[in-house]
């Protein structure tokens, strides 16, 4: 029972209320991920790898469309005018990352989809022969199709950045107020794709090297969540306050055992070891990886909210 | 050094579990080293051919009791902050009894489940499926047995309390007891012939 | 994934010496006392599963049930946010870094040469739910019964130890053909 009513009592008011739910995390997560195999995809294109039949870059660009498409659908889920989102596209505020965000996704889908073309799964050559055509000829242009690979890479690059830069452009959260955030969610982008390109490609040599490349960034992810905490603990008693709730508050368990853990650590050592020929390969450690990289966004989203300027002792 | 560190408020709730996360490595590591991922190593035990899970659950035994009594002795753990599971004799020994009705038939236990289904075995995995089921049905029926599963409530004793005996003494007794039962395990397996299970 | 060619192929290693295993175990039991002054347990954190389950099936049927309650009855946390959750995944995560050392990781069902495969596993669920039934009537299961409390004397463990090797040598001939 309220005696009287102020402002207060509005939910929306308080900043410590969680007002993203599991769409933002999920969507920061896809984000990150298909930038990764974008990066891929164009890196393979780059070094001409997309002639071989098997390569894994003929299917990426398909796969990262329809995973990013759900991944906008998360997003769209989670905006309260959902009819007036057509509004993103007739802005453009140099200093809004959304806007930013809302253009890069604009031109994310016509990269992939010049990288489909390069070189079509065969499925889609079977039944529809004129995408061919358009294969032959794009290849006959070396540099054009090298052009697609940079393209790719690039996008995926600012891509992956954005999904770190909306939550770091929120000053209000003293968690998110990181200059590391977009390193950490490009980095952990690569490494969930990493991952999954690792579990889907078909020739031994892609997934010995996704394998080799999934622990390069695995490593460089531990050193990113180092500095991000050290940044954070070097700053002000509110930002030490922040830290403190993933290195020991409320959000510990969930950032040590799943993001620390499960995510990294213990696919890092598997993975070292399968590499090296020590134990078999298998899907397990790519999977602790993409679950890994996807509680990460809920930690770093929910924590985040979970912490404010207001009252420094939460 | 006062133990154990989290009574004396050494951290809080949440890093506890980060704490039980990396005690549950090592667990289901050294379960999974002993052989307790394979059912048949497990049930083996009962048929008299390997009777590897009384000498690993011994060994354990008394490693633990041993190093828990010996850091009281020092003064470096006060044994009245350690957590003991309150003794309702009956239900116990009847839960015990149809815990080992249900080890022979299912082949594994709770714990040794878990590093079977995750090691591969579909037995395991299945199992574990049964557990849920079981304690499903335990709860269901809960309200019935309520009164048989709080009787003959004993508190928090240990036998030292219990037969009267000094706690270092029993520690000695039971030390000696595992000795002598190993010896006994290693004549039994030798004489039956020594089929021990591998992988 | 299919194993490939240039991937080393060796059979699975033998199991460690028992009392090694057994000295790991018990030192991890010790340090668990160390740490946090209890020990380790398994069928726990099932329990909390199954209370979790039921009341987001049945919000109010869990809620007036005294057995789930005990699990729910902190309505601050989710009721998996528990130390034996956290534990068990550990134990997960532990058995299958050992399993992949050792090449022990195998897709298989454990079995006797005299039984098929869905009898074995028919035998492993009803097994497994008369220990779910047995574990929480004696209040733990293997690990945080017998282990757990066998390590501080607790009357009620080696109680219940002695029953459960009782138990299992009373039964076990009628089972054997499932094993031998």
């Amino acid at each position: 029972m309220n005696e009287y009513t102020t402002t207060r009592h509005n939910e929306l008011v308080d900043p410590s209320l969680h007002i993203w739910g599991w769409e933002i995390p999920v969507y920061l997560f896809i984000g990150g991920l298909v930038a990764g195999m974008m990066i891929i995809t164009g890196y393979f294109i780059f070094k001409g790898k997309y002639k071989d039949k098997a390569c894994v870059c003929r299917s990426l660009p398909l796969l990262g469309m329809i995973i990013l498409s759900a991944g906008m659908f998360a997003l769209f889920l989670d905006l309260e005018h959902k009819l007036y989102t057509w509004r993103l596209y007739l802005t453009f505020k140099a200093t809004s990352p959304m806007s930013w965000g809302a253009w890069i996704l604009i031109v994310v889908y016509p990269t992939m989809i010049a990288s489909f073309l390069v070189n079509v799964p065969e499925y889609f050559s079977r039944k529809f022969p004129w995408m061919v055509g358009i294969s032959e000829k794009l290849q006959q242009h070396k540099y054009a199709v090298k052009n697609i690979g940079v393209v790719n890479m690039l996008l995926g690059g600012l891509l992956g950045i954005y999904t770190g830069v909306l939550l770091s452009a929120l000053g209000a959260r003293p968690l998110w107020n990181s200059s590391m955030l977009w390193l950490l969610f490009l980095v952990s982008g690569l490494s969930a794709a990493s991952a999954f390109v690792h579990m889907v490609a078909k020739r031994v040599e892609e997934r010995e090297l996704l394998a080799k490349a999934d622990n390069g960034f695995l490593i460089l992810e531990i050193f990113v969540i180092g500095l991000f905490i050290i940044g954070m603990l070097t700053s002000t008693k509110v930002h030490i306050q922040s830290a403190l709730v993933l290195l020991s508050g409320l959000y510990a368990p969930a950032f040590w055992v799943f993001v620390l853990g499960i995510g990294i650590v213990i696919p890092l050592i598997l993975q070292l070891l399968a590499v090296n020929h020590k134990i078999k390969h298998t899907p397990i450690a790519p999977i602790m990886v993409i679950v890994g990289g996807l509680v990460l966004r809920f930690v770093i989203v929910y924590a985040g909210q979970y912490t404010h300027w207001v009252d420094a002792a939460f | 050094m006062n133990t154990p560190f989290f009574k004396y408020g050494l951290f809080g709730d949440d890093v506890s579990l980060v704490i039980a996360f990396v005690i549950g490595i090592g667990f289901g590591f050294f379960l999974e080293r002993a052989g307790f991922g394979n059912g048949r190593k497990l049930a083996a035990q009962f048929y008299f051919n390997d009777l590897t899970v009384f000498k690993v659950m011994f060994t354990a035994i008394i490693t633990a009791m041993v190093g828990i009594y010996y850091l009281s002795v020092i003064g470096w753990m006060d044994l009245s902050l350690v957590y003991l599971n309150p003794t309702y004799i009956v239900p116990q020994t009847i839960g015990g009894l149809l815990l080992g009705f249900g080890f022979v038939i299912g082949g594994y236990c709770p714990g040794t489940s878990c590093v079977s289904a995750v090691t591969g075995k579909i037995d395991g995995m299945v199992y574990l499926l049964g557990i849920v089921v079981g304690i499903f049905i335990f709860g269901e029926i809960f309200p019935l047995v309520s009164n048989f599963y709080n009787s003959t409530p004993m508190g928090q004793i240990t036998l030292s309390q219990l037969f009267n005996i000094p706690y270092g003494i029993l520690v000695f007794a039971v030390v000696m007891m595992a000795i002598g039962g190993f010896a006994a395990a290693e004549w039994a397996e030798k004489k039956l012939g020594n089929k021990i299970v591998e992988p | 994934m299919s194993s490939t060619s240039n991937e080393v192929q060796h059979g699975p290693k033998p199991y460690w010496n028992p009392y090694l295993s057994g000295m790991g175990l018990g030192l991890v039991l010790l340090l668990s006392y160390v740490i946090m002054g209890r020990g380790l347990g398994a069928s726990g954190a099932f329990s909390s599963l199954v209370a979790t389950g039921v009341s987001a099936i049945a919000p109010e049927h869990a809620k007036a049930n005294e057995f789930y309650n005990e699990y729910l009855a902190d309505t601050t946390k989710s009721p998996l946010k528990d130390w034996l959750v956290f534990e068990v995944l550990g134990v997960l995560a532990g058995g299958f870094i050992s399993g992949a050392l050792a090449g022990r990781i195998k897709k298989t069902v454990e079995k006797g040469p005299h039984i098929s495969v869905s009898g074995r596993l028919l035998y492993a669920f009803v097994g497994g739910a008369i220990m779910g039934i047995g574990a929480k009537l004696a209040r733990g299961c293997t690990s945080g019964q017998a282990l757990t409390g066998g390590a501080v004397l607790n009357v009620g463990s080696w109680a219940f130890i002695l029953a459960v090797f009782g138990g299992a040598y009373m039964f076990a001939y009628f089972f054997r053909r499932q094993w031998r």
